[in-house]
């Protein structure tokens, strides 16, 4: 059941697309989705996976990881491109079966739409693959931070966040190992109804819970003996800094976005 | 409480809760995009041993943590969606229990939070995101509707769609989630007070 999970799917490496200042990355990121979504039609897909496939080269990522990547996604891409080719009309008949019809324009509009989410997917995976989830979590306190005024608790979110990163593996191990002890008196987790299932979680909830209570604690006490006192006047052994390089990069790709969109394709 | 506690508490529950979301399992008579899971126990645990903020916590970053870990196809509707369902499971439940400490207490707020939950879900998803799926997806709303027909004839609009096809889901959802809830807490409520005295004391 817990087989086969890997958290986290950061692939380490040091090209400039893993040294881009991750808030900066972030930022490319959401620019490349608004202007996925303001495209009108092939050639502007195309761009965009030129784009793509051309930061996949520059992160000296393997193909086929991003490519596994898309594989939970194949139901919902299915879904769409059956959708459109069963309700949208128009253009030429390609097929009629009695009532039922496949027309030009529902396949051609499927198409496009599962290439677009097919891209979706795939640039926002990059942000996941190319950035530790660590650098990550700073990144969001970073971009949390402008709201504190308002009353977000940038730095207590982080940190929680930081404290649930580092305790997922060892919790995901001590649930297998549960589960295992349990399966061998006998449990079972994996069939019935919800009733069923829903009873057959609890001699596998009960010590997880407890577990994660008492590492929480335990975790309280060691950081209050070493003076934690939450975030105000806190130091950072590595500070990230946004250099010119990444204004630059930042900059460069906006321009590059608005041209495409400008350009209508 | 503790600050300290509150934020390692907290902690570690959205973790437990990231991993019990990623057990999830389709159920048969729901369409197999509606999975099951039972993420938001844990986020059921923290509103009613830390209070309603930190269920509501437990249930943002669960959502973030998922987001990053498996990807999107939906621009973040899906965790958006997920997010939102889960607050209205569990602040309404924590607002009851803080105000009635007691079995009873904790069953009532459960039950108002999973009334909440279906209500606020249905609201949602007729207003918000079944036409925001049409639009990401490029399609009429009535080609949802058709599909949905094919399999429980009885629908034949948005009204109905929403009715018979979300509102059983996050009825059992809720129910499920309040039960398994309800078995655990007496379990494991003995240990965190115990835990909580144990450090006082320290």
């Amino acid at each position: 059941m817990l087989k086969g999970i890997t958290i986290g799917q950061h692939y380490p490496g040091d090209s400039l697309l893993h040294n881009l200042e991750p808030r900066i990355k972030i930022a490319i990121i959401t620019a490349y989705i608004v202007s996925l979504f303001l495209m009108q039609g092939p050639v502007g897909y195309l761009a965009m996976m030129v784009i793509t496939l051309a930061a996949v080269f520059i992160g000296q990522l393997p193909l086929r990881l991003l490519l596994r990547g898309l594989r939970p996604l194949f139901f919902i891409i299915g879904f769409t491109l059956v959708l459109h080719i069963l309700f949208t009309k128009g253009g030429t008949v390609w097929l009629q079966l009695g009532r039922f019809t496949i027309e030009s324009q529902g396949v051609l509009t499927g198409s496009l739409m599962a290439w677009r989410l097919m891209l979706l997917v795939m640039t926002t995976s990059l942000l996941t693959l190319t950035t530790s989830p660590i650098a990550l979590t700073d990144a969001i306190e970073g971009l949390l931070n402008p709201l504190k005024r308002i009353g977000v608790p940038a730095h207590e979110l982080a940190m929680m966040m930081t404290i649930a990163l580092r305790f997922i593996p060892t919790l995901l191990e001590e649930a297998e190992k549960i589960m295992r002890a349990q399966m061998a008196r006998g449990a079972d987790f994996e069939s019935g109804s919800v009733l069923k299932r829903a009873r057959a979680m609890i001699p596998l909830l009960v010590p997880l819970f407890i577990s994660a209570f008492r590492r929480a604690d335990d975790l309280a006490l060691a950081m209050e003996a070493r003076c934690y006192r939450g975030g105000e006047g806190r130091t950072r052994m590595k500070v990230v800094l946004i250099r010119l390089g990444d204004w630059i990069s930042l900059a460069s790709f906006i321009g590059l976005m608005v041209v495409l969109v400008w350009l209508g394709i | 409480m503790n600050k300290t506690v509150f934020l390692t508490r907290v902690g570690l529950l959205s973790a437990v809760s990231f991993v019990l979301m990623y057990v999830n399992f389709p159920l048969p008579p729901f369409p197999p995009w509606l999975k099951f899971d039972f993420g938001d126990v844990p986020a059921m645990i923290a509103t009613f041993s830390l209070g309603p903020v930190a269920g509501v916590v437990v249930q943002l970053l669960k959502n973030i943590l998922y987001f990053l870990f498996k990807g999107t196809a939906t621009a973040g509707v899906g965790s958006v969606a997920n997010f939102l369902a889960g607050v209205a499971l569990v602040l309404p439940a924590g607002l009851i229990y803080r105000r009635y400490r007691s079995r009873s207490g904790a069953l009532w707020g459960m039950s108002a939070g999973t009334l909440s939950l279906v209500v606020t879900m249905a609201a949602f998803n007729y207003y918000v995101l079944l036409p925001l799926f049409a639009a990401l997806m490029d399609l009429p709303l009535e080609a949802f509707v058709e599909m949905a027909a094919r399999t429980i004839p009885q629908i034949t609009d948005l009204r109905t769609l929403v009715i018979l096809g979300v509102t059983p889901y996050n009825l059992v959802k809720g129910l499920s989630v309040s039960l398994v809830t309800f078995l655990l807490y007496k379990h494991i409520a003995r240990i965190f007070k115990l835990h909580t005295r144990q450090n006082m004391v320290e």
